[in-house]
C-alpha cells in the first residue's frame, strides 16, 4: 500500500483515484492496483469500478452507500474530473445551466440587461448548488429551455462557428509562433554566451556581498504575507456575499419563469430572389405585338430557298430588326429629357453662384466642360 | 483621358498596355492600341477593329466587355479603352483541373452570364462570330465578360451573304462548315453548347485540326446531318455526300446523360436543344435563356463565390492581342496526338 506501488501501478492516476480502499466492498489497492473510482452526477459517490459493474449491470439499482437511496444507472458513472467533488458537481450544475442560458453580451441591448440576464443565470445555479427551491428552480429551468429553444439553438450554432474560427487563428498564430521562434532560436544561440557571461558576473557580485541575501528572503516573505492577506480578504468578501443570498433566496421565486430581456432584435437576412435567367433586361414591345409571319412578295424565296433556310436564317430576326427600327424613337422625348436634366445641373450649380449673370455664366461654363468631356470619349 | 502604364503584351495584331484613368488613377483601364497592318491593309483600318469599335460602342451590359473610349495617337493608331479584367479567362478555369473545382451551380452560373451576354447581343441584332472560352473574361467580382467583338457583325437582311469562315474552329457550328452563307444568331448559340460541354468535360469537346475533321467529329458525336434530319443541308455549298453504312444516326438522351450526366436531366436536354444540328431546330438565345434549367436546382452561385484564379494583367494582355478566330498555337497543336486516357474512364 506504499505511495511508491501505487505510481507503479497501471497509467496515469485521475484525481479521484488516491483513495486506496473503496468505500462500498472495501477492496484495496494494494490487491487492486488497477483500482478505479468512479461518481454518478446523482450523487457523488464515489466507489470502484468492478463495484458498479457488479451492482449496476443489470440495470437501474439504488446507490449502496448508507444513507443514500438514489436510484443509479450504470451509464452515468463516469470518472471524476476535479480532486473536490464538490467542484465536480458545481462545475456539472454550471454546465447545464449554461446550456440554457447562452446568450452572448454582444446580444444584448445595453450592459444593463446582460447584467440582468446574468444575474437569473447565477440565481439558478445558486439555488441548484446550494439546494434552495431545487424542484422550483428545476421547473423553471426547463420551462425556460423549452420556450427559448429555438435561440439557444441558434446561439449554440453561432458559438460553434467562432469556436471554429477561433481555433483556425490560433492555428495560425501557433505556426505564426513556430516560426517566429526558429527565428529566435538562431539569436539566442548567438546571444546565450553573452547572456552567460553577465549571469557568471551577478553571482560574483552576490558572493562579495554578504548581506543581500538576506534581504532578499525577507522581501519575499514580506511579498507572500502581503498575497496571504490579499486572499483572506476575498474569502472574507465571497462569504459574505453567500450570505447575503442565502438570506434573500425567495427573490427568485417571485416570478414564474426566467426572462431574457433586452434582447437586440435578430435581423434576418433577407431571402434571396428568385433567379432570373435574363438578369432583369428582358423587355417586351409596347408599340407593336411582333408576329411570327409578315406576307411580303420580296421575302417568299427567303422563306423558301433551300439555300438559305437550311443555313438557319430566320426571317423572324429580321421581322424583330425592322419592326424595332420602324418603332424606334416612339414615346422618346428628348426636349423634356434634356430640359429635366437641364433642370437638375441647374438646382445643383444655383446653390454656388449668386447673379443671373453669374449662373449663366457658370451653365455656359459646365457646357463647354461637358462638350470637352465628350470630345475626349 | 486614359494614360498608357505599362506594356501588357504584344501581337501581330494588336498591343495591350494597362492604363489608368488622369482624372482617377485608382480606375484601371486597358488600352488595345491597333497596329497598322501595312501589308494587308494599305488603307484604312483593318476589318476587326472597325467591328470591335462598331458593336462595342452600341452594347452596354454587365456580361459585355465595356468599351470606355476610342482614341488616336500620333501615328494614326486606333486606341480602345476597354474594361480592365484581370482574373483571367474561363479557358484557365477550364484548364487548372488540378488547382480549381467546380460543380453544377458554377457552370451554371457561368453559363447564365454567357447566355445573357449572348442573348443581349441578339436582341441588339448583332452576332458575335467568335464565342469561345477564352473570349470569356472574368472581373474582379466573378462576372463573366464577353470579349472580342473582331468577327462581330449585325444580322444580315435578305438575300445578303455573310462569310462562313468564322467562329473559331472547335466551336464552329455544322452549317457553317458546310458553307452556309445565310445563317442567324443559332451560329452562337452552337458555340454556347460547345463551351457548356467543355465546362463539363473540361476539355475541349470537339477538337478538330482541319475543318473536315471537325466535321468528322460533329458526325461521331452529335450525328451525320442527311437530308432526314435536317432538310435541305445537300443544298448547302460545301455539303460533303456521307457513306451510306457510315451514317451516325443522331444521339439520343441516354448518350448525352453518360457523357454529360453531371449537368443532370435537364442541364443535358438545354445542352441537347443548344447542340441540334438543324439551326432551324436549335434553341435560340431567348429560348436558351427560357429553358427551365436556369430556375432548378441547385441555383446557380452567386458571382462573388465562384472559383477564381488570378490570371494578371498578362494574361489579359495574352488575349487581347489575338486575332478573332485562332487557336493558342501552344493548345491545339497536340491535342489529336496525344493519347487522351481520360476519356476512356
Amino acid at each position: 500500500m506504499s505511495r511508491s506501488m501505487q505510481s507503479n501501478g497501471a497509467g496515469p492516476r485521475r484525481p479521484g483515484d488516491r483513495e486506496d480502499i473503496c468505500p462500498v466492498c472495501k477492496s484495496t489497492r494494494y490487491l487492486n492496483p488497477e483500482m478505479r473510482f468512479l461518481v454518478n452526477p446523482e450523487c457523488y459517490h464515489k466507489m470502484c469500478e468492478s463495484c458498479v459493474d457488479r451492482i449496476f449491470s443489470q440495470g437501474p439499482a439504488a446507490c449502496p452507500i448508507a444513507g443514500c437511496a438514489r436510484t443509479l444507472r450504470k451509464q452515468r458513472f463516469r470518472q471524476q474530473t476535479f480532486e473536490d467533488l464538490k467542484i465536480e458537481r458545481e462545475v456539472d450544475i454550471r454546465r447545464r445551466v449554461a446550456t440554457a442560458f447562452n446568450c452572448q453580451e454582444s446580444d444584448f441591448e445595453t450592459l444593463l440587461a446582460y447584467n440582468n440576464y446574468l444575474e437569473d443565470m447565477e440565481v439558478a445555479t445558486f439555488n441548484l448548488l446550494q439546494g434552495v427551491d431545487v424542484d422550483a428552480t428545476e421547473r423553471k429551468l426547463a420551462a425556460f429551455a423549452a420556450q427559448n429553444a429555438a435561440s439557444i439553438s441558434a446561439n449554440n450554432a453561432k458559438a460553434t462557428e467562432t469556436r471554429t474560427a477561433q481555433h483556425a487563428h490560433t492555428a495560425a498564430q501557433k505556426e505564426q509562433a513556430r516560426l517566429n521562434r526558429a527565428g529566435a532560436t538562431r539569436a539566442d544561440v548567438a546571444s546565450m554566451a553573452e547572456r552567460e557571461e553577465a549571469h557568471r558576473e551577478a553571482i560574483d557580485a552576490v558572493a562579495n556581498a554578504k548581506d543581500e541575501p538576506g534581504q532578499k528572503v525577507v522581501l519575499l516573505k514580506k511579498s507572500t504575507a502581503r498575497r496571504t492577506a490579499a486572499e483572506k480578504a476575498r474569502d472574507k468578501q465571497r462569504q459574505q456575499q453567500q450570505q447575503q443570498q442565502l438570506q434573500h433566496p425567495g427573490d427568485s421565486t417571485d416570478h414564474e419563469i426566467y426572462k431574457i430581456q433586452g434582447l437586440k432584435p435578430v435581423i434576418h437576412p433577407p431571402p434571396e430572389k428568385a433567379y432570373d435567367p435574363f438578369g432583369g433586361m428582358a423587355h417586351t414591345p409596347v408599340y407593336y405585338t411582333l408576329q411570327s409571319h409578315y406576307e411580303h412578295p420580296w421575302l417568299d424565296r427567303a422563306r423558301t430557298d433551300p439555300g438559305i433556310v437550311a443555313g438557319g436564317y430566320d426571317l423572324r430576326e429580321y421581322y424583330h430588326r425592322t419592326m424595332l427600327a420602324a418603332f424606334a424613337g416612339l414615346g422618346c422625348f428628348i426636349d423634356e429629357e434634356m430640359g429635366e436634366k437641364e433642370k437638375g445641373r441647374g438646382e445643383g450649380d444655383d446653390k454656388m453662384v449668386a447673379t443671373e449673370g453669374a449662373a449663366m455664366a457658370a451653365a455656359a461654363a459646365a457646357g463647354a466642360d461637358r462638350a470637352a468631356r465628350r470630345d475626349v470619349l | 483621358m486614359p494614360i498608357a502604364d505599362k506594356k501588357l503584351g504584344e501581337g501581330t495584331y494588336a498591343v495591350v498596355y494597362l492604363g489608368h484613368l488622369k482624372a482617377d488613377p485608382k480606375r484601371l483601364v486597358a488600352i488595345k492600341k491597333m497596329k497598322v497592318n501595312t501589308a494587308e491593309w494599305r488603307d484604312g483600318l483593318t476589318m476587326d477593329a472597325i467591328r470591335e469599335v462598331k458593336y462595342l460602342q452600341e452594347l452596354s451590359h454587365p456580361n459585355i466587355i465595356a468599351l470606355h473610349a476610342v482614341f488616336s495617337s500620333k501615328n494614326q493608331n486606333l486606341n480602345l479603352v476597354l474594361e480592365y479584367l484581370p482574373l483571367g479567362d474561363l479557358e484557365m478555369l477550364i484548364k487548372d483541373v488540378d488547382g480549381i473545382r467546380y460543380g453544377t451551380a458554377e457552370v451554371k452560373a457561368w453559363m447564365g452570364m454567357l447566355g445573357r451576354a449572348v442573348w443581349f447581343c441578339h436582341e441588339n441584332f448583332i452576332l458575335h462570330r467568335d464565342i469561345k472560352p477564352n473570349n470569356l473574361f472574368i472581373a474582379a467580382d466573378g462576372e463573366v465578360k464577353l470579349a472580342d467583338f473582331g468577327l462581330a457583325r449585325s444580322f444580315a437582311d435578305p438575300y445578303r451573304i455573310m462569310s462562313h469562315q468564322v467562329i473559331t474552329r472547335w466551336y464552329r457550328p455544322p452549317e457553317l462548315l458546310l458553307g452556309a452563307r445565310h445563317y442567324a444568331g443559332t451560329v452562337d448559340v452552337w458555340s454556347m453548347g460547345t463551351v457548356f460541354a467543355e465546362l463539363i468535360l473540361r476539355r475541349p469537346f470537339l477538337a478538330g485540326q482541319t475543318d473536315v475533321e471537325q466535321l468528322e467529329l460533329i458526325c461521331q458525336w452529335i450525328g451525320t446531318p442527311v437530308e432526314e434530319n435536317w432538310p435541305g443541308v445537300s443544298k448547302l455549298a460545301d455539303y460533303i455526300r456521307f457513306d451510306k453504312g457510315n451514317i451516325q444516326p443522331i444521339r439520343g438522351k441516354e448518350f448525352f446523360l453518360s457523357t454529360f450526366g453531371t449537368a443532370g436531366p435537364v442541364g443535358v436536354d438545354l445542352l441537347m436543344s443548344m447542340l441540334a444540328l438543324d439551326p432551324r431546330k436549335r434553341s435560340t438565345s431567348r429560348q436558351v435563356l427560357e429553358h427551365k434549367w436556369w430556375t432548378s436546382e441547385p441555383r446557380p452561385t452567386a458571382k462573388e463565390h465562384l472559383p477564381k484564379k488570378g490570371g494578371g494583367p498578362e494574361k489579359m494582355g495574352e488575349d487581347l492581342k489575338r486575332k478573332g478566330g485562332e487557336i493558342p498555337a501552344s493548345r491545339g497543336d497536340s491535342v489529336a496526338r496525344r493519347l487522351d486516357f481520360s476519356a476512356m474512364r
